[in-house]
């Protein structure tokens, strides 16, 4: 053992990694001959990360803070200053982003790519921001514009600078936003190859250093989303975990009351609805009903779906009277047809038949009037069952053909065309089953997302 | 966004962070969280879960150059020639008792990187690790050796046999 022992600060300056690399080296080398003085100037500077939230060192921290307050508030005014400065410069940047985001849209979709590369002007961080938010909205209605709002951000990120973005971990985190967005729209649009490629770029990015937690935890929340439709639920639960985990860190429980949502959904596709509805309801304790009321009908009107699906649709109907107020604020059409079609669901799994005929009916008339061809399909089956459960076979008959002719006349999906056509003929030959019908059913839904679908008749 | 500011005290001294260190850390998260507004639903409670991860990223860091340290003097102590002083012999066996006291997979993998001299790759080759985990586990081992010569454990122990 050496007999020159370092300083109490050489020590303390060593467990902060604070000496040059050689003296670093030196401490360590004495204190690896086992130097029992130095050892115990040492146990009390560490700290193991753990530590750090047991209740008494929190107490320690309070008494801490105020003895050594002065120093700590002359920084956090400082910062708190600077960054006021900053927000006041952001919000005018963002006012001037919402200005070329409408400039860039009235220009021919040809000549935007061209705009963005060309001119100066362009390169604006708020406005890539505004245009992977605007590729995500349209990703709900117009799947083809997501995909190229997606391109031109994912085209602008690239083209701006660490320093325009206000260091390199934002400029990374928004590059790999700009490709995840890109991945879903195309996800959206069913195009998993294109998907996959934007994802892995994106990936890519979020490996290659520290980016913000919020960047990194979307770009996974939109993975989750792409390996559930791909049928790789085991991947993304585990994903919907790591989300999970970046949202509490965060203390966005209204964002992880979301991805509870997500998770759910998976559970559902995999036949697990018991776990879809236990976070359901976890995630139903997390998010505000004033805050993002929407959220709160969407947790709600899948937890009444879950309990109809598992057979309790006395709980449903309870919970769907609690509910009903929520989904007339809420007042959009879609959203009160929606509504409707639980009403009318909820009534056929409490045997009320003719309720539900009545409600299913509306339903049906509803989405043909909005044009939407998929939802009035799936309608269309569900007052076919109530017909086959009363054996009214001709009305059956009836509805297929309505059915398939309204759906052509508004989509070109093949293999729904050819479900369709199926239900049709077994409705000729009196051989539309319940059977059949949720076969065609579960199929639409899954072809409302993928046009490539086929339909293999099994029933 | 002031009315945070006690708390955000109260974590940096919990976390003990250096006064000059929390500018950095402030500054960061504040500028995230302007930029970041509009996708951030509940500021203040970002802004408190952003400070705490990055004061344990800071603290990572910190620890990380220590582990470097501590690996690179014992590589030092082991690279030493064949016929050694006895103040090389001591530094051996100290390394040998230290290393006994580690779980089984650290005491096999440091024993490998220490008594042969094996890079992280052929540590990866020989132990069966994927080569991008290597690194993961040779520095968890690091620690674990590093918190072993630094805490009381070895303190007390050392002083008792004294």
């Amino acid at each position: 053992m050496t007999e020159d022992h370092p300083s109490p600060e050489a020590l303390e300056r060593f467990i902060l990694g604070q000496l040059s690399p050689l003296e670093m080296r030196d401490v360590a080398r004495h204190l690896l001959s086992g130097c029992p003085e130095c050892q115990c100037v040492t146990s009390t500077l560490w700290e193991p990360e753990d530590v750090f939230d047991e209740p008494e060192l929190i107490l320690e921290a309070e008494c801490a803070a105020e003895a050594t307050g002065d120093e700590y508030d002359e920084v956090l005014d400082r910062v708190f200053g600077k960054a006021a400065a900053v927000e006041a410069r952001v919000a005018e940047q963002k006012e001037s982003a919402d200005r070329l985001f409408e400039e860039l849209m009235q220009v021919p979709a040809s000549r935007r790519h061209l705009l963005l590369s060309n001119s100066h002007r362009f390169r604006d961080r708020l406005l890539c921001e505004r245009l992977i938010e605007e590729a995500h909205e349209a990703g709900f209605e117009e799947p083809r514009l997501a995909v190229e709002l997606a391109q031109l951000a994912v085209s602008l990120a690239a083209r701006l600078t660490a320093e325009e973005c206000g260091g390199q971990e934002f400029l990374h985190g928004l590059q790999a936003r700009a490709r995840a967005q890109l991945g879903n729209a195309f996800r959206v649009n069913a195009d998993f190859a294109r998907a996959e490629e934007s994802f892995v770029a994106a990936e890519a990015l979020l490996n290659e250093g520290r980016l913000p937690l919020l960047d990194k935890a979307k770009v996974l929340s939109l993975l989750a989303t792409l390996r559930k439709e791909q049928g790789r639920l085991a991947e993304s639960l585990q994903l919907c975990d790591r989300v999970a985990i970046l949202y509490r860190k965060l203390g966005q429980w209204g964002l992880l009351g979301r991805t509870l949502i997500q998770k759910g959904f998976a559970f559902a596709e995999a036949g697990d609805i018991e776990s879809e509805m236990k976070l359901l309801r976890q995630a139903l304790d997390l998010i505000d009903p004033e805050a993002d009321p929407r959220l709160f009908l969407t947790a709600r009107h899948n937890l009444i779906h879950a309990l109809h699906d598992s057979g309790r649709s006395r709980e449903a109907f309870a919970l769907l009277f609690h509910t009903r107020p929520l989904y007339l604020k809420m007042g959009d059409r879609v959203n009160l047809l929606r509504l409707r079609w639980l009403e009318g669901l909820v009534a056929f799994g409490l045997n009320r038949v003719e309720q539900a005929e009545v409600a299913f009916r509306e339903i049906r008339e509803g989405f043909i009037e909005l044009g939407l061809p998929y939802e009035a399909a799936l309608a269309a089956l569900d007052l076919a069952g109530v017909h086959i459960s009363r054996g009214r076979n001709a009305e059956v008959l009836q509805l297929a053909e309505e059915t398939l002719a309204i759906f052509q006349a508004h989509n070109s999906h093949q293999g729904a065309l050819a479900a369709l056509l199926a239900f049709s003929s077994a409705a000729k030959m009196d051989q539309a089953g319940m059977g059949l019908v949720k076969e065609i059913s579960s199929f639409l839904k899954r072809a409302s997302k993928n046009p490539d679908l086929r339909f293999t008749y099994t029933s | 966004m002031r009315k945070v500011q006690p708390r955000l005290k109260t974590l940096f001294a919990r976390y003990r962070i250096p006064s000059q260190d929390t500018e950095d850390i402030l500054q960061q998260a504040l500028l995230a969280l302007v930029y970041q507004r509009p996708s951030i639903r509940d500021p203040e409670a970002w802004l408190v879960g952003t400070i705490r991860n990055k004061c344990l990223l800071y603290w990572r860091d910190q620890r990380r150059k220590l582990y470097e340290a501590v690996d690179a003097a014992v590589l030092e102590v082991m690279a030493e020639p064949t016929a050694p002083a006895q103040e090389g012999v001591d530094l051996r066996r100290d390394l040998e008792n230290l290393l006994e006291r580690l779980p089984e997979r650290c005491r096999s993998l440091l024993a490998l990187r220490y008594r042969q001299g094996y890079e992280p790759p052929e540590l990866a080759k020989r132990l069966g690790y994927s080569p991008s985990s290597i690194s993961k586990i040779t520095t968890r081992c690091l620690a674990a050796l590093t918190r072993h010569m630094v805490t009381a454990g070895i303190c007390t122990k050392k002083a008792e046999h004294d």
